[in-house]
């Protein structure tokens, strides 16, 4: 047997030992390989998605591959933790340092080729996978259909070859030798709590809570100011929450006896602080990491639904017709004589509101000048009516005396004052002298003007005078027609009327398609990290097997019971999966709520919508780690 | 208190290996009573079978009158903790957990009051003398010490039954007897029963009958007689007799 058969025969026959290993660096692989399929993708490379997403898929490409890099590296020297006795063993017959570096390196070179290769298979099935839903869920013009990726094949490779060459090479030097006795009995010995400063704690508390504070503090555009320095603060909290208030929590519980010694207790708190050094990072880590995940889909699809949502406030309307000032009659009649003709080729039945919105300058007085240059809107209510009952809003009735205040939803207007604050401070004088002072102030979406405007009784309105100008202003509202046909159809007059017929459901869909790419790959990254962070956990679960299983055989040797043994090994699992996971849903609930102050738009729905599926994938995570861990650990207990 | 008929173990495999030939055994309440014999003879089988962390493949086996092997996997693991008690050549302590909490582990599986245990557990400690060492981790205790932990972990729930897998092979002479010493006056004091497997004569020569097996078969058994000394030479000249390699047993030590 020569040291390199040795070396290649320490692999392949002891998989067991290797497979988490080697499973997290094939999840790497898998996951930077599928994205290299999408930033290879022909319909993504064609000059239909600009620049700027190629740029943000390179981007995200690099920061994957340098996440990659520690990932593994971590994965490695953690796994090269739970060997010391091996290592101690082969010193002890007369290993020299070289070779035990050499064996290492080979090591590393065999799982880092295989991972490759196997990371390269998994990632082709995995992408076709995640082909088919982008193709569903997303808009993207081109149909994402499957290739074959050689491109994406080639550099994967490559890449991967030369990262796991270059982790073998710096692997082998982290292994510093330490005395031999070390090695033996490191399996035995404590790595030691860290050291929990009363001191360090409360900073700990006083870090998150001010960062938190001055997160959900600021309001607008500050938001942005404070950002990085709430993002260190933060960062900075949760890692001093892990290693030094968890810490300081568990050994208060573990000097509390009534507590430490009840039952089962003491089999869980024990073991949480004999590893709590490992576990203080993997559980910033993954806190960190979850909260990346969170914040960037929650940011995303905050965004594109702040967007969509929008829109769909200023437009109630499937379709709007609002002609240019210096229109014809006989164009208008000719466009809304082609708007029909695209409504029956679609086959879309349409309810038609028509309104001249009259704009006033002379009557409204704030203070003793105009209101506004260019006239204020002023609406009779019955046209007003009219309207409302086409998108069922509640009709107004203004009292002779009384001028009714609308504004549009606040959503709009991020900073200034409300429109209707002006509005409520003018009065209106009519034409026999009777001034009109505004009276409710209510928010619809009736009619579009975006500066609010008056709805006042059919009878004042008569004694208006003449207005400043007019709009014609038409409005449809399609009935029982499907999404496809006013997307289709809003394209047509998009094509023959440009700017002048607004249809919402294309505009979403425009929008929809604009998004998609970005949000695909935000998506895609996220997800990624996401999954990470569940790899990490894995991984640190896995690591310590052997240990766990040799402490239950010898418990269960004095007598512990199938339910017991569940219990603890449960309570372990559940604390290492959901503790850092809680962590990250917190900080991901403060950021999602300081972006939606940012736009001054309440986010709570998407924020939940992001937040609660991850924690239900989170669930179903561990439920199935859970099944298989205590079955392992069962198995080896009897 | 312990009755083992007909007990014989045979492990599966590629070929299949024959441990225990229908072996009959009885321990009285109170009694000591140490197993000998040479390597492979199966000393260890009946000790796992015994201690229910195995099962025989024919036969029977009585702990007061209730077979142990009957019992479900959950009412087994309480039987355990509370009616057995286990000494291990490699003592089989916790690292995570200190000596005072290695000690009162079966009582907190057991949901026992915090104010009961602690009792319990310095009590026993004092009568074993380590007390000085009771907020210790097993890592930083020597052989001796650990193993006399884990004489208070078996004997803090007092248990009817204590059975000891070499319990001095880890040791040195004085801490041997040490042990020994304290197994004796626990057998004495509490009328435990006690059930040994050892390859040391001189360990053997604290009990009050040797039984001891060959190739999985009951070969012969001495009672001790007044004297200990005279016991430990009778002990010496039956595995002399029994043959086997001098290198089986360990050096004498008197």
């Amino acid at each position: 047997m020569t040291f390199r058969q040795f070396a290649f025969n320490n692999v392949l026959r002891n998989k067991r030992l290797y497979i988490a290993y080697f499973l997290s660096s094939m999840f790497t692989v898998m996951v930077f390989f599928t994205f290299a399929i999408f930033a290879f993708h022909p319909s993504f490379s064609s000059e239909s998605i600009n620049n700027n997403v190629l740029f943000g898929m390179t981007v995200a490409g690099g920061i994957i591959y340098v996440f990659s890099f520690f990932f593994i590296l971590y994965s490695m020297s953690s796994f090269l933790q739970s060997r010391k006795k091996e290592f101690g063993l082969l010193m002890m017959l007369g290993a020299s340092n070289g070779q035990i570096r050499l064996l290492v390196f080979l090591e590393n070179v065999l799982i880092g080729f295989f991972a490759t290769i196997s990371g390269i298979l998994a990632g082709l099935i995995f992408a076709k996978g995640i082909l088919l839903i982008a193709e569903n869920v997303l808009i993207i013009s081109e149909s994402l259909n499957f290739y074959f990726p050689t491109m994406a094949i080639v550099l994967t490779f490559i890449s991967f070859i030369i990262l796991f060459f270059c982790i073998s090479v710096f692997v082998s030097f982290i292994l510093r030798t330490k005395k031999l006795i070390d090695l033996i009995k490191g399996d035995k010995q404590s790595k030691g709590e860290p050291k929990a400063s009363v001191i360090l704690s409360v900073f700990a508390a006083f870090l998150l809570i001010a960062g938190y504070g001055i997160a959900l503090y600021v309001k607008g555009i500050y938001v942005i100011y404070v950002m990085i320095p709430v993002i260190l603060v933060v960062t900075l909290g949760t890692y001093l929450l892990f290693t030094q208030l968890s810490v300081y929590f568990i050994r208060k519980l573990k000097n509390n006896q009534s507590v430490f010694w009840r039952k089962t207790n003491m089999l869980l708190f024990s073991d949480l602080s004999f590893r709590m050094k490992d576990n203080a990072r993997t559980f910033f880590m993954v806190a960190i990491i979850s909260t990346v995940a969170f914040s960037a889909i929650g940011t995303l699809y905050g965004l594109q639904s702040y967007l969509t949502k929008e829109i769909k406030a200023v437009n109630p309307y499937t379709f709007m017709y609002k002609p240019w000032s210096d229109d014809t009659e006989e164009v208008i009649a000719n466009d809304i004589s082609k708007i029909n003709a695209i409504f029956q080729e679609e086959q879309i039945e349409a309810k038609m509101e028509q309104l001249e919105l009259n704009y006033f300058d002379t009557p409204i007085r704030y203070g003793d000048e105009p209101l506004r240059s260019n006239g204020v809107l002023i609406a009779r209510a019955s046209d007003y009516n009219r309207f409302a009952a086409l998108i069922e809003e509640e009709e107004l009735h203004p009292e002779e005396n009384e001028a009714i205040v609308v504004e549009q939803s606040d959503a709009m207007l991020m900073m200034g004052t409300k429109a209707s604050e002006k509005l409520k401070e003018s009065t209106i004088q009519l034409d026999n002298g009777q001034v009109i002072q505004p009276g409710d102030v209510i928010e619809s979406e009736v009619l579009s003007e975006i500066e609010g405007y008056y709805v006042v009784n059919d009878k004042v309105y008569e004694l208006l005078g003449a207005p400043t100008r007019t709009q014609l202003s038409i409005a449809w509202e399609a009935i029982g027609a499907g999404h496809n046909q006013t997307v289709e159809a809003g394209r047509k007059l998009a094509e023959q009327l440009e700017f002048k017929v607004t249809s919402i459901d294309y505009t979403i869909y425009e929008i929809n398609k604009a998004f998609g790419p970005i949000l695909f790959i935000g998506l895609f990254i996220g997800i990624v990290f996401f999954v990470s962070a569940g790899s990490f956990l894995y991984f640190r679960l896995f690591t310590d097997l052997d240990e766990e299983k040799r402490k239950f055989r010898s418990i269960a040797k004095i007598g512990l019971t199938q339910s017991e043994l569940k219990k603890v090994v449960s309570r372990q699992v559940a604390l290492l999966f959901f503790l850092p996971i809680v962590v990250a849903l917190i900080h991901g609930a403060v950021a999602l709520t300081a972006l939606s102050r940012l736009f001054d738009f309440n986010l709570i729905v998407e924020s939940s919508i992001v937040l609660g599926s991850f924690a239900l994938i989170q669930i179903i995570y561990f439920l199935i780690v859970r099944f298989f861990y205590v079955k392992q650990v069962k198995r080896s207990v009897l | 208190m312990l009755k083992i008929s007909k007990v014989s173990k045979v492990y599966e495999g590629k070929v299949a290996h024959r441990a225990l030939t229908e072996i009959d055994l009885e321990v009285d309440k109170g009694e000591f009573v140490a197993i000998m014999g040479p390597s492979g003879s199966g000393k260890t089988t009946l000790l796992n079978i015994i201690s229910t962390n195995d099962i025989p493949t024919t036969g029977q086996v009585e702990i007061e009158g209730k077979n142990p092997h009957r019992l479900k996997k959950n009412a087994l693991a309480k039987f355990r903790r509370n009616e057995l008690g286990f000494i291990f050549q490699d003592f089989n302590l916790l690292h995570t957990l200190t000596v005072e909490e290695n000690i009162v582990l079966p009582l907190t599986l057991e949901g026992t009051r915090v104010k009961e245990m602690k009792r319990k557990a310095h009590h026993i400690a004092e009568s074993l003398g380590i007390t000085q060492i009771m907020s210790k981790r097993t890592y930083e205790i020597s052989g001796g010490q650990a193993q006399r932990v884990a004489i208070a972990r078996a004997m803090i729930h007092e248990p009817k039954l204590l059975l000891a897998d070499e319990p001095t092979g880890n040791l040195d002479s004085k801490a041997s007897k040490d042990v020994m010493e304290m197994l004796v006056s626990i057998n004495q004091k509490e009328k435990t029963s006690l059930l040994m497997v050892t390859h040391d004569p001189q360990a053997a020569s604290y009990s009050d009958r040797v039984i001891f097996i060959r190739d999985g078969r009951l070969h012969s058994e001495i009672y001790r007689g007044e004297n200990r000394q005279a016991f430990f030479q009778k002990i010496i000249d039956m595995l002399s007799l029994m043959g086997g390699d001098g290198n089986d047993f360990s050096s004498v030590r008197v």
